[in-house]
């Protein structure tokens, strides 16, 4: 039996029964809570507050109409019954629902060729996209990865390139007029830039320019996508201006035209461990612990040197993910830390 | 018609593992909302959703066999469209060797912040300070909203169909609230 005298607000807002009474439950839920809350009046405010966390995680839910709920049983229903008839006379070909991926696979061959190639399939590019005006161009090379896997190509300046698939990428069919490397990408891709401090390459997704000079990283913008993102692996790109390191992400949001730079959601070493590269600390001060981390992951820490002299560190994080350890170090000192920007700021009352 | 949705999902896979075709009608109908909702949050295309949805049907179909020890359906279904659309956005080999951008599959998830805005009299300043907060979400923790408050999954179907720990599950759950909570704070500490 549950003691709800001792839950907080992210416990209730976290319990299947709150969160059915929140969400419009029946009459017994009614009953029930509005009993407790009786009984117990020192948790209105509690109570309160994680109902208007669980009303503020609301969905938007996409309502599908009936008929076309219909229409889609019909399908099935139609395609099982295919197979069962099959089945009893088999065939050499296997059925396959839906056109789609049959269309595809028949250009792919001809697309790896390197032919010039106009899409014709169902035309999800809107005509005035800045990736539509490029590809009809004569002088440029499109590739689409019309496949369900990855697609690896090599540029002409020997960049290597891995496209999604339902990605295409149109490019110069040479590098060597133009003062950059042109690439447009309408989907997802990632890069390995040959270095040419004299040419840079630049990846120009609908609004979004990223230019490098050689490193790693990737770009998704699927026209259908409300953000385009960069992520960098390696190396540093520019994208509009704004400097991208290692472990961030650049998340561009296509309706309001803003950018907001944020760590990825897992960041990984930027160099490679070494076996006498531990993260065992005892006594050691808390600074030199963020700087280590922040030489291992190349993400800026940002904290206040003089509140935090006093504060040490015993422990072992040599196997901890980035966020756990921050989340350790900061239990271990009494701080918090907050992301912004691309970076963490250590906030603190320093310690005794 | 009306009596075919009071009977429970069993009773419909029994009658698939006889042979029925008709009694995946039923089923698709029942599920048909939920399932779309997921899926196109990871694609956002509507023609691939809808393939990937019907072959997990044809799927089911074809595996009637096993049909009667399937517990939850709903559970079952959810993680079928999932693998089925992210195998055919092409993200599952994605960046393969890449341990960085593994992980970094999107997802998509409509706040209805005109709704709550509305509702809750917020004012410009919070909803905006609110969109900000859905907007800096993460993949992980908006899906993870999507499959406890829209879906109702329990903890540990959740850890399964994300493929992290029910630990895992509770700590980016209570993470998530805890930065939602923040939005609220001030009017209860004030108030």
């Amino acid at each position: 039996m549950k003691d709800y005298r001792l839950y907080e607000i992210e416990d209730f807002a976290m319990d299947e029964d709150f969160v059915r009474w929140v969400q419009g439950g029946g009459h017994a839920d009614e009953r029930f809570w509005n009993a407790w809350l009786a009984q117990n009046p020192a948790k209105h405010l509690v109570v309160a507050a994680a109902r208007q966390i669980v009303e503020s995680m609301r969905l938007e839910p996409k309502e599908v109409p009936q008929a076309e709920i219909n229409r889609e049983i019909g399908k099935v229903l139609e395609a099982v019954k295919e197979l069962d008839h099959q089945y009893r006379q088999p065939r050499p070909d296997s059925f396959i629902v839906g056109k789609r991926w049959r269309i595809a696979a028949a250009v792919f061959p001809l697309v790896l060729a390197g032919t010039l190639w106009l899409f014709v399939g169902k035309q999800r590019t809107s005509s005035t996209s800045v990736y539509a005006t490029a590809a009809s161009s004569p002088a440029f090379i499109e590739t689409v990865n019309g496949g369900d896997t990855l697609m690896t190509l090599v540029l002409p300046d020997s960049t290597s390139v891995r496209l999604a698939a339902g990605s295409r990428m149109t490019y110069a069919n040479h590098f060597d007029s133009g003062v950059s490397r042109d690439v447009y990408l309408s989907g997802e891709a990632f890069f390995k830039v040959a270095g040419n401090p004299r040419r840079p390459f630049r990846v120009i997704a609908n609004e979004i320019v990223t230019k490098v000079l050689g490193t790693s990283f990737s770009v998704r913008c699927f026209e259908q996508d409300t953000t385009i993102r960069v992520t960098v692996r390696t190396g540093k790109v520019s994208v509009s201006g704004i400097i991208v390191t290692p472990n961030q992400q650049l998340v561009y949001q296509r309706a309001d035209r803003k950018f907001e730079k944020t760590l990825v959601e897992s960041p990984s070493f930027i160099v490679p461990a070494k076996p006498d590269d531990n993260m065992r600390y005892e006594e050691k001060p808390v600074e030199q612990v963020f700087d280590q981390l922040s030489k291992y992951y190349g993400i800026t820490i940002v904290y206040n040197s003089e509140l935090l002299s006093k504060c040490t560190v015993t422990a072992d994080l040599t196997n901890e993910s980035f966020y756990h350890k921050l989340d350790l170090i900061c239990t271990a000192i009494g701080a918090k830390y907050e992301l912004l920007d691309g970076q963490v700021v250590i906030q603190s009352y320093g310690c005794q | 018609m009306r009596e075919n949705l009071l009977q429970p999902d069993s009773h419909w896979l029994l009658r698939l593992h006889q042979g029925e075709h008709d009694a995946l009608a039923p089923l698709m109908g029942r599920y048909y909302t939920i399932l779309y909702n997921y899926a196109i949050s990871f694609s956002g295309d509507d023609g691939l959703v809808k393939d990937c949805i019907q072959e997990v049907f044809i799927d089911l179909w074809q595996r009637r066999e096993n049909a009667r020890s399937i517990l939850s359906l709903k559970y079952y279904l959810l993680r079928a469209v999932k693998n089925k659309v992210l195998k055919s956005i092409g993200r599952q080999g994605l960046f393969a060797d890449n341990s960085l951008l593994d992980n970094e599959c999107e997802f998509y998830y409509e706040f209805s912040i005109e709704g709550i805005m509305i509702e809750k009299q917020l004012s410009d300043e919070k909803a905006a300070r609110l969109k900000k907060l859905i907007a800096g979400l993460s993949k992980r923790q908006r899906e993870i909203i999507h499959l406890k408050y829209y879906q109702h999954l329990d903890h540990g179907q959740i850890a399964e169909l994300m493929n992290i720990t029910t630990q895992s599950v509770y700590n980016l759950l209570h993470e998530t609230l805890q930065r939602l909570k923040s939005l609220w704070r001030f009017e209860f500490v004030s108030g």
